[in-house]
């Protein structure tokens, strides 16, 4: 008896783990499954007597909530979603790893000093950058000369207000200084000899990029396509900020929080609405779990 | 499906003429080594191709073409900037071959003063410049001596700086500072000639590059080759962003009108993002009361055993518990009475990083060499991938209150009404929870007099604080004061009747639910980060800790807590510049309603609905220096972890 009372309490933390995990794992599991139970069975009883519950289970929330015909569609805003995730992964990669390979293996004039200005742009919040980047979008950049008293245009309007393009561009840029930082973290590790080597056999710095740098970085690669195409699929801010007005250019995250602002008309599309925007992390998460965490923890100092 | 095609195409199409212009620059650039005619000829074709593209693209030059607007059609736009492009090919072609001096400068004028004659005669009458003699002869004197010091200054011939200054110094005098369209086209041709034939003797000075010279160029092009790309898109993105927001703060809402420090003084005294008018309430609330009472047992503790052993706090010890626990109540109870974004935001950054840091760390030493670590760490951690919207609509479905007439569908209000229930029955099951929460009570009475009477007075604070909590609960409970402990009340006829918590509605309160969401994402990233630090801690140490007689929880506080500390640091500042921004939830599920409102979200409405641009820019320059010092303190912890 005081035997197993002690085991007991040796066990307590045990147990206060898994209660935890229980907790834990509570809210997803509550839309998980009320997004398949029916718009009546929502609204009468709580998720957890699903079990008793005659009315069941169904895919018909599913059916609507991806319908391409239905008004409270998802279908569109996905389509938005991939247009914006695809770019803004791919785009930062690949001019990043051009900067990155250049701070940590060219030599040049004010490498250190740029270096360190550029990553300590990490430090700047999205919001600062917002006003002046939707004005770029809506009508161009254009510089009055002070003495002069003439305006010249920097960048012309190129009508990008309201559509993916916008938001995908805004991703881009935000997502250098982060991306430069980390892929050059990783590259400058990589072992000196073996470009001095290459340099020997007659290789520019463009050979070297292109047959070793890249095939050597692809975990890098990997871990920081994975953060920007999580980050950007999860955005609401940005895409919110350069198409929220625009009904054809929405995003996932944005259809959804207009859903939840309908006063309940469709609370009961919403477990479903929201489980169709969550599954994709969700499985980046569980399937490329190593990756995922290294991109998320390398991706915490992002500003 | 037709959008997806489309993007992907116009994707595709982008990212593959990107890269072929970098790929095309690199192999350019290749060529300078070996092949230095054929580098000279392709680089002069593309400036020129480029510069009567921007000019004739700009509409600067009469359209010249089959058609009334010629411009549109790509022939006619492709045709003056082919032109160009051999004009000045050609000519780079020819210098890189030729080494005297005379021919050189005879080439280098020569192709000037066509190009400016040629541009000169098509630009559009609109752009003709009236000169203003004076201003021209200034600018072109001002900029030529200019340009002749500089190039002194750094051991050139000066004549070589001075054409430079004259080109521009003529440009900026003779189209800058005119009226343009006023004057008419011998007048558009001078204008025109006189910088191009002075850029093209500056270049007709140069010599042909020796092999070094040539060797130069090829390797010292490469580094901006490579990041020209990446800081062209830096430079539009974020610095030339910021730097304006900063002006446009100084701004009224329109852009208009120079206000100096007025938004941010509106910022300040708005009774929406800084109300402190209610701070005596302060000392009249509970938790205020309670935090008091913790903070004279800490500090009683905290003389005690400074008198003992000297030291008044140390970790692990006696009185760091009740110490804590007090600024916990009363940093909650200054906050739910101080009201406003600002002191919103403030509540949020305390909170969320001391609840999700403390957690984490406890799941992290919970979950340690337990079995199945790996797959309660990836439940836990699994909230980090799922967007702050996701996250806001999952805890709207926990937060749902109803009307006390019906079930209660979301959980935390079906838990505490189910409570309320449960504590006013009459059946056994409300029998068996009063006595079982009556010898929880009576043991802590039994400990807490054992503690009295051994004389162990420093160990008193925490099992006091308990018994007090589960007395107050059991006397609700068992119904000696109020209607019981839950989400019930009793009616005047003797009725039970559910009262569920607003979770969203009710202030000041209200925000801390909403903080449980964000908490409820971070706790796995303080978790993961803490985890692996703790199981960074060398085995050696552990081990001679062990040896020597320490128990688990002082190998715990004195030997793994210092070891991480770093870490716990890492920790708490990025959450600290993460909740500092925290948008989408209140977005989400208030929009800033209630009392809920935050920096972040009083910035979006202020700048995108509101079309108040000032103080919206106002709002965001105050969250970047909010955050900067943090910042600050990170990325210099990076450097150094990096050299």
């Amino acid at each position: 008896m005081v035997n197993a009372a002690y085991r007991f309490l040796r066990s307590l933390p045990t147990w206060a783990l898994w209660a935890i995990v229980f907790l834990w794992s509570l809210p997803t599991l509550g839309i998980l499954v009320n997004g398949l139970r029916p718009r009546d069975g929502q609204r009468s009883t709580g998720w957890w007597t699903v079990l008793g519950d005659e009315r069941g289970l169904t895919l018909e929330n599913y059916r609507t909530v991806v319908e391409a015909s239905s008004t409270t569609n998802l279908f569109d805003a996905m389509l938005n979603t991939f247009a914006v995730t695809i770019p803004a992964t791919v785009i930062p990669i690949a001019i990043a790893a051009f900067a990155a390979y250049a701070f940590a293996w060219i030599d040049f004039p004010g490498r250190k000093g740029l270096f360190i200005a550029t990553v300590s742009l990490l430090a700047i919040p999205l919001q600062v950058a917002l006003i002046p980047l939707l004005q770029l979008y809506v009508s161009g950049a254009h510089l009055t000369l002070p003495i002069l008293n003439k305006t010249i245009t920097l960048i012309p309007d190129l009508d990008l207000a309201g559509t993916t393009t916008a938001v995908w561009l805004t991703h881009a840029g935000f997502a250098l200084p982060f991306a430069i930082f980390l892929l050059h973290n990783y590259l400058s590790q990589l072992p000196g000899d073996l470009f001095e080597a290459a340099r020997i056999d007659g290789a520019d710095h463009f050979t070297i990029f292109w047959r070793l740098v890249l095939p050597l970085s692809v975990p890098v690669l990997a871990a920081f396509g994975i953060f920007q195409f999580l980050w950007t699929w999860n955005d609401f801010l940005i895409a919110n900020t350069m198409a929220g007005s625009n009904p054809d250019a929405l995003v996932m995250t944005i259809r959804i929080a207009n859903l939840a602002g309908d006063f309940g008309r469709n609370e009961h599309l919403l477990p479903a609405a929201a489980f169709v925007q969550v599954a994709v992390p969700l499985a980046v998460f569980f399937g490329l779990q190593r990756h995922f965490v290294r991109g998320l923890l390398a991706g915490s100092v992002k500003g | 499906m037709d959008k997806v095609l489309s993007t992907l195409i116009s994707v595709g199409v982008t990212v593959a003429l990107s890269l072929a212009l970098w790929v095309g620059a690199n192999v350019l650039f290749d060529q300078a080594r070996n092949n230095w005619r054929r580098f000279n000829a392709v680089a002069g074709a593309v400036v020129g191709f480029v510069l009567l593209s921007i000019l004739h693209g700009n509409r600067l030059l009469v359209a010249v073409g089959p058609g009334p607007d010629a411009v549109g059609t790509l022939a006619a736009f492709v045709w003056p900037a082919a032109l160009g492009a051999a004009t000045f090919g050609s000519t780079a072609w020819y210098l890189s071959g030729v080494d005297g001096p005379r021919h050189r400068l005879i080439a280098g004028i020569a192709t000037g003063t066509v190009v400016g004659v040629v541009v000169g005669a098509l630009l559009r009458s609109a752009y003709r410049p009236g000169f203003d003699l004076a201003a021209l002869a200034i600018w072109t004197a001002a900029l030529s001596g200019l340009g002749a010091l500089i190039s002194t200054r750094r051991g050139r011939p000066a004549v070589h700086g001075a054409l430079v200054g004259a080109a521009l110094g003529s440009l900026l005098g003779g189209f800058g500072s005119a009226e343009l369209g006023a004057g008419n086209m011998v007048g558009a041709i001078a204008g025109a000639t006189f910088p191009a034939a002075a850029f093209g003797a500056r270049i007709g000075l140069t010599n042909n590059a020796d092999e070094r010279g040539r060797a130069r160029i090829d390797s010292g092009s490469r580094a901006y080759i490579f990041l020209v790309p990446s800081l062209f898109f830096i430079t539009a993105a974020l610095v030339v962003p910021t730097i304006r927001t900063i002006y446009l703060s100084f701004l009224d809402d329109r852009s208009e009108n120079w206000v100096g420090i007025g938004n941010y003084t509106d910022v300040f005294t708005s009774k929406t993002s800084f109300d402190i008018s209610n701070w005596p309430d302060i000392f009249t609330s509970r938790l205020f009361y309670l935090g008091t009472a913790m903070l004279i047992a800490g500090l009683a503790v905290a003389i005690s055993t400074k008198k003992r052993d000297g030291r008044a706090v140390e970790l692990g010890g006696p009185s760091i518990a009740p110490l804590a626990i007090a600024a916990g109540l009363l940093v909650f109870a200054t906050f739910s009475v101080l009201r406003g974004t600002i002191m919103n935001n403030l509540w949020w950054v305390f909170t969320v990083t001391v609840v999700s840091t403390a957690l984490g760390l406890a799941i992290a030493v919970l979950a340690d060499n337990t079995r199945f670590e790996s797959v309660a760490k990836a439940l836990i951690f699994m909230p980090m991938a799922i967007s702050l919207v996701g996250a806001s609509i999952i805890w709207r479905f926990m937060f749902i209150a109803r009307d006390s007439s019906k079930n209660q569908t979301g959980v935390l209000n079906s838990a505490w009404v189910g409570l309320g229930r449960l504590s006013t029955g009459r059946g056994i099951p409300t029998l068996l929870a009063s006595v079982a929460l009556g010898i929880v009570f009576l043991a802590l009475a039994v400990k807490v007099a054992r503690l009295l009477t051994t004389g162990k007075l420093t160990s008193l604070p925490i099992p006091m604080f308990a018994l007090f909590l589960v007395g107050w609960a059991w006397v609700r409970f068992v119904g000696l004061v109020g209607d019981g402990l839950g989400g019930v009340v009793i009616s005047s006829d003797g009725e039970v009747i559910a009262k569920p918590v607003l979770f969203v509605q009710e202030q000041p309160f209200n925000s801390v639910w909403l903080m449980l969401i964000l908490i409820w994402i971070q706790t796995g990233f303080a978790m993961v980060i803490l985890s692996a630090a703790i199981k960074a801690v060398p085995a050696e140490l552990l081990e001679a800790a062990q040896v020597d007689g320490a128990t688990e929880s002082q190998v715990f506080w004195r030997v793994v807590l210092p070891q991480i500390a770093t870490t716990i640091g890492v920790v708490v500042t990025t959450l600290i510049v993460l909740v500092m921004k925290v948008f989408d939830i209140v977005k989400v599920v208030t929009n800033g309603n209630f009392g809920t409102d935050v920096l972040a979200n009083d910035f979006f409405a202020q700048a995108f609905q509101f079309a108040n641009r000032g103080r919206g820019a106002a709002l965001a320059v105050i969250l970047f220096l909010s955050v900067l010092p943090v910042m600050y303190f990170n990325i210099r912890k990076m450097q150094q972890e990096d050299t």
